[in-house]
């Protein structure tokens, strides 16, 4: 089910919010109503943690991470990292890494097998990248655009990506990614998926502003319809036991 | 009546000094405009600059001066910093969402409320409004926005609720009762006079953009099919919500600073407006300040003024000579 919610009159939730199947981060500040919305949707299955990264709310587009682990910035304080570490699952491994493209969410897309980067990313942060989120890495461009993290949105089961992508960049991108993907907008014809959106396996949140044509495409291309977040939270039950304990 | 765009030459410069948060967002917004023309209009400004060198250097000078405090960045270092830009006022339409949304993301400080369907009001009103771009330009930046929306025609929509409810509970106890009358009973005749643009914009555009935004008013006073319609823009108040810099310590002798003007105005016609307005009154904001080094002793407050529509000609005529003072 995709849930359509604002931030403070932002309807950018990619940009104040970090979902992946294991946890989810959300910005400090903005009302309670965007944090309390994750939390119905999301507080039984997996841990909600409210966070800044480098004093700053722009969270969604600072990191990058999946099940198996969190990517920082340099910018990211001790404070912060500490207070992460802590909130997260412990078979979720939180590293900071020294990278020039700080942005890590706008360079970096990636689900639980694998991982688009921006072209220009240092040799040992694609290393970084495989070690820490487990996932294999390819350096690609989204519509001749390298951001992309920003442009595309992925889950396990499938993906957005911005509406100007060719057929044929659709298909060779869904062969190296092995989902199915779909061009598409949110939040009212906005190409920054990105920013505008964030799913996992079995939930979306998007802007107040998508309508109802891109909900339905987002809910058929990552299958959200039919998902039941137990299935999927099962298989890592008996590794999230160790932190409930 | 169909209006054709009018062409304004305006020199912009490369990096937009930015006041505040809404500034930012629009410029973060064209900053690849500015990127794009430059390959196509340096070769014309060569061509250009003679003809207007004269008119435009007291301009150009005064723009070069700003250049260097604005941030640097390492791609744009061997631009000189001025290009000729062509600006065009078009009518609102569907397709403006964006870029009007972002301008008006601060309209009413950190309230959340219903600004797509504000922005949705703004945008269906064809006759009155007009949306400051570039002319042919593939990325539809929107620069500026003006329009005159009726509180007694929208009274019913969520957003002019949300906005009324807002303009009560931070106005004041004197002019409180002014206030509810105008969004109240005379609510059919008062526009909410709404103009946002990106802070850099040239100045010689504002009397052009005013005069076309009040020539609509009354052209719309004429042609609109209804007699409901046409009376809806027959104005007698204008509302208007800014913001501007107030000095911060106020309560505070102010030995050293003679040259330190008590109000520094965002927009220039703000200051006219606040002149000739009936009543007028400030409103803190919650909102994250960042104010550049210059502004460190400054407060960015919310100002809410009425103008009545009689005065608006002197209005225009202060502007004009506002502008064209070197």
């Amino acid at each position: 089910m995709a849930t359509r919610l604002q931030f403070e009159n932002s309807c950018e939730i990619g940009v104040f919010s970090k979902l992946s199947n294991a946890y989810c981060l959300v910005a400090i500040g903005g009302s309670e109503s965007f944090y309390s919305t994750f939390e119905a949707e999301l507080a039984d299955v997996i841990p909600v943690v409210k966070t800044s990264i480098g004093g700053t709310r722009i969270i969604g587009r600072l990191c990058a991470g999946n099940k198996n682990g969190l990517l920082l910035p340099h910018t990211t304080t001790d404070q912060e990292l500490q207070h992460l570490r802590n909130s997260l699952p412990d078979q979720v491994v939180v590293q900071r890494i020294e990278e020039k493209l700080s942005a890590l969410g706008n360079c970096i897309a990636c689900n639980d097998h694998v991982a688009l980067t921006h072209p220009d990313l240092v040799r040992e942060t694609e290393e970084m990248v495989a070690d820490v989120l487990g996932v294999e890495v390819f350096r690609n461009t989204i519509a001749t655009n390298a951001l992309v993290g920003s442009f595309c949105a992925l889950s396990n089961r499938g993906g957005l990506v911005h509406p100007h992508t060719s057929v044929e960049d659709l298909d060779e991108l869904s062969t190296l990614l092995q989902v199915p993907l779909v061009a598409g907008t949110v939040n009212r014809g906005s190409e920054v998926i990105g920013a505008g959106m964030t799913v996992n396996d079995w939930t979306a949140f998007c802007g107040s502003d998508t309508t109802a044509t891109e909900v339905s495409v987002i809910e058929s291309v990552f299958k959200l319809r039919e998902a039941q977040p137990s299935a999927i939270v099962d298989e890592m039950r008996k590794s999230l036991i160790d932190s409930y304990v | 009546m169909p209006r054709r765009p009018m062409r304004h030459r305006g020199l912009v410069i490369s990096r937009p000094l930015t006041f505040s948060q809404f500034a930012r967002q629009s410029a973060a917004r064209v900053a690849s405009v500015y990127t794009a023309k430059r390959q196509m209009h340096t070769a014309e400004v060569l061509q250009k600059s003679p003809p207007n060198s004269a008119g435009n250097k007291s301009v150009k000078n005064k723009l070069k001066a700003k250049k260097e405090q604005s941030e640097s960045s390492s791609s744009e270092e061997e631009f000189d910093g001025n290009v000729q830009v062509d600006f065009a006022f078009f009518d609102p339409k569907a397709d403006d969402f964006h870029g009007v949304k972002t301008l008006l993301q601060t309209y009413l400080d950190d309230k959340e409320w219903d600004l797509s369907g504000f922005v949705d009001l703004i945008l269906e009103q064809t006759t009155v409004g007009s949306i400051v771009k570039i002319e042919d330009d593939e990325d539809n930046g929107i620069f500026a926005l003006v329009t005159a929306l009726n509180l007694g025609r929208y009274k019913d929509q969520k957003c002019m609720t949300e906005i009324r409810e807002f303009l009560l509970k931070v106005s004041q106890e004197d002019v409180i009762d002014d206030l509810r009358s105008l969004l109240g009973k005379e609510a059919h005749s008062v526009g909410l006079l709404v103009s946002q643009r990106v802070t850099n914009l040239p100045p010689q555009l504002l009397p052009p953009l005013y005069d076309g935004l009040f020539n609509e008013v009354s052209w719309a006073t004429e042609d609109e099919p209804t007699e409901e319609l046409k009376n809806s823009f027959r104005f007698k108040f204008y509302i208007i919500v800014t913001k501007f810099y107030k000095l911060k310590t106020a309560g505070q002798k102010r030995k050293h600073s003679v040259n330190e003007e008590a109000i520094i105005y965002l927009k220039p016609e703000d200051e006219i407006f606040h002149k000739l307005s009936s009543w007028s009154f400030e409103f803190s904001l919650n909102s994250p300040q960042i104010a550049p080094h210059e502004l460190r002793n400054y407060q960015q407050t919310g100002l809410v003024m009425s103008v009545k529509a009689d005065k608006i000609s002197t209005f225009q005529q202060q502007l004009q000579s506002l502008i064209e003072e070197p």
